[in-house]
């Protein structure tokens, strides 16, 4: 739980939250901008001021580039450099207004730090995101401590920083614990989901064990049982009979081998051919379908099955193949009039990522091709 | 395992977490508004940061209430409590000589916690209605703090910036949740149905792998036989397994054990089925029939295969077999020993080396076994011998073809023995023994 981010736990809520990033970045932009504005009065060196706010502008470009769900995940590398800039621009504001800082409540660094770190919550664990609030006040502590000699303020030095953090402390709290709770939310609903999914594969058994009777399997089984009972109780066997032996025998192998041969995918595909009219060809000569995780399967049946849809597509083929250390799965479909949207592809590329695989998309008028890579541990 | 948060929960978990960022962020003020009163009170040696203190950690504890009961009733009460608490803070702070006015860092720490009051109910707008109580309540209490005591009411920044960065927070939480991508999506569906398509897989294989191991010998036995009378050692083949098919429900025979590598292990092990016609399923019919109709020997196996050429690598099956399984075989002593052994004696015993092989890779749970070949006073013997599981013969049921036929049958038919010692918990040991010659 400590490890997990809500972008893991819950990718579409990861895509969901990916404008408020943007909205954040621009806020804190916006924040810089309008403090350095309001306390430019106390601004003895301009140059560190703007450089002061293009770092804060770096580092918003960078939060929200990388919360972008096509390049999903965000990696916790990438929290550290938006902090980083961040507390440089930080610095960089102290240096501006060094010797002249008569109010600290006027300085933007601690709540543009706050800001950034609340904006990509929903990226990173909550342990992250409190050590990030943590260090950038530590940060802080010490340019406030550099800066208390001149402040109009005649208040401890322990006070002062106190108070000057407390924008970082109290977002990068706030960031924590939203993360801490979308994640406990999220496990909790999952755990609960898991046990009604257990629960259902019980009735589904029964459900299935009285509806295989409707399969190929059962159908054959209705011939071949009567045909059995009928030659134990002949006299003689026809050759009409031997013929018919010979021919039930062939089918029930074929039967054997389709099913062995054959994976969920293939029955996927099946349903999908059948229910909805797309053409749908799965190409897995190894049977690598079956060696997917439960999760990589929902992935990969939510991405097929949405764009197996009449307007969607015309043609969906998904080849599986695998090497030495995992496979590739190439998903190809032939658009139809409403082509699939990349902005919708790549969230179905973003929960590929969250369940640990590989996915890239390329989508051109002919032809939408989505390719997965996945490893056997 | 279920991904994400489905459509029609993702509103409420959202919003309680949303609303526990909150707290989170009021309890920082909170704390930050006790350090501060206890720095001043001890190294500024002012008292009155005691008091402050003291106004602070009331209104913590009010607001722990509404964290851990969001009640109307609590929320209220903590709302008047803040601003009680504001109110006394604004006084204590607002003395004359301090702050220029109420717009001060050490001010906006209250009323930003004020305003991250959370409360009762879930939603966007619930929310800001609570929100906006808050913060107008906070505003309102330093107007009339700083009124008690003289001096000048500023509306403070920093409340006002958390004010908005909450509804931007909210605002956009209530937005981002109309145009559903969850939905759109269909990650919960997806998964429900890749869970039904993988039993309904599963059971269908079962089902028809159930089909052919009963009835696949009797019909290559039927069409080999030709036109002509029933033979009734077939019949009586015929006749035993009828009962076991029809009299029960074969499509959820040992539904317990289905689980994903159980499936791996049907489709390797019948997969040895199908690459040698000549093998398990076929001839392990006819070695029943042989026992029960009794004095068959000199009939022989009408499967029309690809015979095995003379001296061809021994024990060939059974190494397939146990390569097609990822079973690993130790062997000692020589297979070519089998040389010994007329052609069709050899297969038997191959077939019925394979099949303890693969009955290792099914139910022993481990991936290696023992293969020991000896040849002595007139009879070859192979012991097969693994270290897993181990398992009562009493329990295996009838029905299970791999020991009784594919197994003890085949050696019964070249007038061998099987011998098992098996010990749960320690591993099984078979001792296969035909005599020299044979067919």
């Amino acid at each position: 739980m400590m490890r997990l981010t809500q972008q893991e736990a819950d990718p579409i809520g990861g895509i969901t939250a990916a404008p408020i990033v943007v909205i954040g970045a621009a806020l804190a932009v916006g924040s810089a901008v309008a403090l350095t504005w309001v306390h430019r009065g106390e601004v003895v060196s301009p140059l560190a001021a703007i450089i002061a706010i293009l770092l804060v502008a770096a580092a918003g470009v960078v939060a929200a580039i990388s919360a972008a769900p096509s390049r999903a995940p965000f990696t916790a590398e990438r929290l550290w450099i938006v902090v980083t800039l961040a507390v440089g621009a930080a610095i960089a504001e102290y240096t501006s207004t060094v010797g002249a800082n008569r109010y600290l409540y006027d300085d933007f660094g601690p709540v543009v730090i706050g800001m950034l770190i609340l904006s990509v919550a929903p990226y990173c664990t909550w342990v992250s995101l409190a050590l990030a609030g943590v260090l950038a006040s530590i940060v802080l502590s010490i340019l406030v401590v550099g800066a208390s000699s001149y402040v109009a303020a005649d208040a401890p030095v322990g006070a002062l920083v106190a108070v000057n953090a407390a924008p970082v402390v109290a977002l990068s709290a706030a960031a924590a614990g939203y993360a801490h709770a979308i994640i406990a939310e999220t496990l909790g609903w999952q755990r609960e989901a898991n046990r009604a999914a257990l629960q259902r594969d019980t009735e589904l058994r029964a459900g299935i064990a009285r509806s295989v009777q409707q399969s190929r399997v059962s159908v054959l089984g209705r011939e071949v049982l009567p045909f059995l009972a009928g030659v134990m109780t002949a006299e003689r066997i026809s050759v009409a009979e031997a013929d018919r032996a010979r021919e039930l025998a062939e089918e029930l192998r074929r039967a054997l081998r389709a099913g062995l041969e054959s994976t969920w995918l293939d029955d996927l595909a099946t349903s999908l051919r059948l229910a909805r009219g797309i053409e749908t060809f799965v190409d897995d000569p190894s049977g690598a379908a079956d060696l997917l995780a439960d999760d990589q399967r929902s992935a990969l049946t939510a991405l097929i099955t949405w764009l197996a849809e009449p307007s969607r597509s015309e043609r969906v083929g998904v080849s599986l193949r695998t090497d030495l250390d995992g496979g590739r799965i190439v998903i190809s479909a032939v658009p139809a009039e409403r082509p699939p949207a990349k902005r919708d592809l790549d969230r179905f590329i973003a929960v590929a990522r969250a369940v640990s695989l590989g996915a890239e998309s390329v989508s051109t008028r002919e032809n939408v091709r989505v390719e997965l890579r996945y490893v056997i541990d | 395992m279920s991904l994400g948060l489905p459509g029609h929960l993702a509103r409420d978990s959202l919003s309680r977490a949303l609303a526990f960022a909150g707290h989170c962020a009021a309890f920082a003020c909170l704390a930050i508004m006790i350090v501060v009163s206890i720095i001043v009170a001890t190294v500024g040696d002012q008292p009155a940061g005691w008091t402050g203190a003291a106004l602070a950690t009331v209104m913590a504890l009010a607001f722990g209430a509404v964290a851990l009961f969001p009640s109307v009733t609590l929320t209220v009460l903590a709302l008047v409590v803040g601003t009680g608490v504001t109110i006394a803070f604004t006084m204590l702070v607002m003395e004359p000589g301090g702050f220029e006015s109420t717009n001060n860092a050490l001010l906006a720490l209250p009323r930003i916690a004020l305003l991250l009051v959370g409360g009762a109910g879930s939603g966007s707008l619930i929310a800001i209605v609570w929100a906006s109580l808050g913060y107008a309540l906070g505003e309102a209490a330093a107007f009339l703090g700083v009124a008690l005591v003289g001096g000048a009411y500023a509306p403070s920044t920093a409340a006002a910036a958390a004010f908005g960065i909450l509804l931007v927070v909210r605002i956009f939480d209530g937005v981002s949740r109309r145009s559903d991508p969850r939905q759109e999506t269909g990650l919960h569906r997806a998964s429900q149905q890749t869970r039904e398509l993988a039993i309904r897989h599963d059971y269908e294989l079962r089902a028809t792998a159930r089909l052919h191991d009963t009835a696949l010998s009797h019909l290559i036995a039927i069409a080999a036989a030709g036109s002509g009378t029933v033979d009734d050692r077939l019949r009586a083949g015929i006749r035993q397994d009828l009962g076991l098919i029809v009299g029960r429900d074969w499509a959820i025979d040992h539904a317990g054990q289905a689980t994903a590598s159980d499936r791996g292990g049907l489709r390797r092990a019948a997969a040895v089925d199908e690459s040698a016609p000549n093998g398990a399923a076929g001839k392990g019919r006819f070695g029943r029939r042989g026992v029960v109709g009794g004095a068959t020997r000199s009939r022989t196996v009408p499967v029309p295969a690809e015979p095995r050429p003379d001296g061809a690598t021994m024990l060939a099956q059974a190494f397939a077999a146990a390569a097609n399984a990822g079973l690993d075989v130790r062997v000692t002593g020589d297979p070519d020993i089998l040389h010994v052994l007329g052609p069709g004696r050899a297969e038997a015993l191959d077939a019925a080396v394979a099949q303890c092989l693969i009955n290792v890779a099914r139910h022993a749970g481990v991936d290696e076994a023992e293969l020991a070949l000896g040849l002595g006073g007139g009879e070859v013997t192979i012991a097969v011998m693994d270290s897993g599981v181990g398992f009562d013969e009493r329990e295996v049921p009838d029905d299970r073809i791999g020991l009784r036929t594919s197994i003890r049958a085949r050696i019964d038919q070249q007038d061998g023995t099987v011998r098992l010692w098996s010990t749960k918990g320690i591993g099984t040991t078979i001792v296969l023994t035909v005599p020299e010659g044979g067919a």
